[in-house]
């Protein structure tokens, strides 16, 4: 019961950020936006995972969480330097 | 990038990575996980470290020769040990007499051919990042 309320918590916060990320001013609004929604993402699938009695998928949300950093700091270059190789 | 917070997390996190790597390459056969998942882990890693540090930087913990040896090898002992079950007298890919018995031989062939899947996925996508990296984006398409 407490499991569900926090999804349904989750989802709420998802909504919130979809909607930061569709009207967001910024290119630098959405990317947050869209880092935020990973964050929610990698909480849901642990608590899912719980929920459902399978701890293992925090095995899942980890390389999520990973995932979403490196693909965060890789979009930032790119917008920043123009190419991924340089210094 | 000379951002000190990214070089730093960079430091922190590579060896955890290529741990957590291993982990799920040889927790596959129990958990989430085997040699596609852990050899991605892997090279996100390396990805991580050449994207904050440049490439050349990250050329000299992962040479491209070596870059290359690993992923032929991996390749290579994928293709070896099917070809050990064939030697034997058995289907290509076929564990069965690797070990002194049944179970033990399947043990250890489902382990060498993911840890032989593990290597080359993670050279792919190493050698993937080397060549498209240096790919120039859109926007200042004049210098």
């Amino acid at each position: 019961m407490m499991f569900l309320a926090i999804l349904f918590a989750f989802s709420v916060c998802f909504l919130l950020i979809l909607i930061r990320l569709i009207a967001g001013k910024t290119t630098y609004d959405r990317i947050l936006a869209a880092n935020s929604i990973g964050t929610i993402v990698v909480l849901a699938i642990s608590i899912h995972g719980f929920y459902m009695g399978r701890p293992e998928f925090i095995d899942i949300s980890i390389v999520y969480a990973l995932i979403n950093f490196i693909g965060t700091v890789a979009v930032l270059k790119l917008f920043d330097k123009g190419k991924l190789g340089d210094k | 990038m000379n951002n000190l917070i990214l070089k730093v997390c960079t430091k922190v996190l590579f060896t955890p990575i290529i741990l957590f790597g291993l982990y799920v390459q040889f927790h596959g056969d129990f958990g989430p996980g085997g040699g596609f998942q852990a050899g991605v882990i892997v090279a996100a890693a390396f990805i991580l470290y050449a994207m904050v540090f440049g490439v050349d930087k990250c050329k000299i913990i992962m040479p491209s020769k070596l870059n290359f040896f690993l992923l032929v090898l991996g390749a290579f002992l994928y293709g070896f040990v099917g070809v050990v079950g064939l030697i034997l007298g058995e289907p290509y890919l076929s564990y069965d007499l690797l070990g002194s018995n049944k179970q033990s031989g399947q043990h250890i062939g489902i382990l060498l051919v993911e840890f032989g899947v593990g290597l080359t996925v993670c050279n792919v996508m190493i050698c993937l990042f080397y060549s498209f990296a240096n790919f120039k984006f859109g926007r200042n398409k004049n210098d």
